[in-house]
């Protein structure tokens, strides 16, 4: 399994919250609220956090949302392009 | 919008407004805050790295420098390092006269940065007549710098009835030197209450605003045209109020408000220098009942999803209350037009 590469846009920033992730994008403004509850920590983003280890850590069903979620803010432009698995 | 993650309260804003002094070595006409010479009891350097360190521990991704000038605090770089350390991105409202090369140099070394350039016509007669004499040239030539560094730069303009028709070529203007253009819209606040019968927009050119904005994607109107705000931009998120939700007002004294238009002695949530400012974000009872305001004089109308009764500032400045409802918002200058 390749080392998945998430790295946040520079004009982005992600922070927690009571629902989960609260995602900035300073080039609209716009936000982007990702109801994960304590999925995942703002440093899976930031590189602070392994992102194999987390999804290693994750069942099955929470690893899908997670996938769902990046394949969405990239979309959405808010992270690079990166390799899951 | 309404947003149930938002009505359930952010632990910190998304943005912060900073009125980092009131001195100005303008007196535009139209001013919010009357700026002029500082206030006070303005906020010193140890305050104000103290207030960027908290802004930096509660989560805010932006703070939106205003004033006054804020380029005449002595320390305002100082000031917007602190920011850029902690990674936090910031955006400069100026007049654009103490902006140079070597300046616009350094602040462009941050790559966290974006700045607004004052300008409220499209030549030297209009704008001057609004901002003082020379300010066109300035801000042309400030705007000419930036636009040739990687700072995202933006012409900011106030709606007024002196300039409602020029919009178009402020617009065209902006294109020209490769910068956008950002609408603000203007309230009866400061030295703009004074002069707001002279410089109000009418509603006819309101109405007008409204169309065209909808035909122009690429131009901005940041915290206050969603009360005016027509079907084709709901898209861009521009149709809620978020002072006390999304965002805040802190001023040079260190009092914090809804918002930069509501920095009356009624609306201070609380003082950095009584508490701090996690604390005034959390437990003001002002700011909570900024949350739990509801326009109900507005729900039975058509557009009340799309604007949820529109900018409490001007309700408050125009009408003394806060939930009566935006006297300038689209229906109204539908009718206020006909009529």
């Amino acid at each position: 399994m390749n080392e998945p590469k998430v790295s946040l846009q520079r004009a982005c920033r992600v922070r927690k919250e009571r629902f989960g992730l609260l995602f900035y994008d300073s080039r609209g403004p716009r936000l982007l609220f990702a109801e994960t509850g304590d999925l995942l920590e703002p440093g899976f983003f930031t590189g602070e956090v392994s992102v194999d280890e987390t999804m290693d850590r994750l069942t099955e069903a929470e690893q899908r949302k997670v996938t769902g979620l990046l394949s969405n803010l990239v979309k959405k432009g808010f992270i690079r392009e990166q390799q899951i698995c | 919008m309404s947003n149930r993650f938002v009505d359930q309260g952010l632990r910190a804003p998304v943005n912060v407004t900073w009125e980092v002094t009131l001195a100005c070595n303008l007196r535009c006409r139209h001013c919010l805050s009357s700026s002029g010479v500082a206030a006070a009891n303005e906020l010193t350097t140890a305050e104000a790295l103290d207030l960027v360190e908290q802004f930096s521990q509660a989560g805010v991704f932006q703070i939106n420098f205003g004033g006054g000038e804020p380029f005449m605090r002595p320390d305002f770089l100082q000031i917007l390092d602190a920011c850029h350390d902690r990674g936090i991105m910031t955006c400069i409202s100026t007049n654009g006269t103490l902006l140079n090369r070597p300046l616009v140099e350094r602040l462009a070394k941050s790559r966290l940065v974006a700045i607004q350039v004052s300008m409220d016509g499209v030549d030297r007669k209009s704008c001057d007549a609004l901002r003082g004499d020379g300010t066109y040239e300035t801000a042309l030539r400030a705007v000419d710098i930036l636009a040739k560094s990687p700072i995202p730069t933006s012409i900011n303009t106030v709606l007024t009835a002196a300039n409602a028709a020029d919009i178009p070529e402020l617009h065209n203007l902006a294109r020209s030197l490769g910068v956008s253009l950002r609408v603000s819209r203007f309230r009866p606040s400061g030295r703009g209450a004074e002069n707001w019968e002279e410089l109000r927009p009418t509603p006819r050119q309101l109405l007008d605003f409204s169309t065209w904005l909808a035909e122009s994607g690429d131009v901005r109107t940041g915290d206050s045209f969603f009360s005016l705000t027509s079907q084709e931009r709901q898209g861009l998120g521009l149709n809620l109020c978020g002072a006390a939700k999304l965002t805040c007002c802190v001023g040079p004294e260190g009092g914090f408000y809804p918002c930069a238009f509501l920095q009356q002695e009624d609306f201070l949530a609380g003082s950095l220098r009584e508490q701090s400012f996690q604390q005034i974000w959390d437990e003001s009872p002002l700011y909570a009942s900024f949350r739990r305001l509801r326009i109900h004089s507005c729900e039975e109308c058509q557009r009340f999803d799309q604007c949820h009764g529109g900018c409490p500032a001007v309700a408050w400045h125009l009408k003394g209350r806060i939930d009566g409802g935006d006297p300038e918002c689209l229906e109204n200058c539908v009718t206020m037009a006909e009529a």
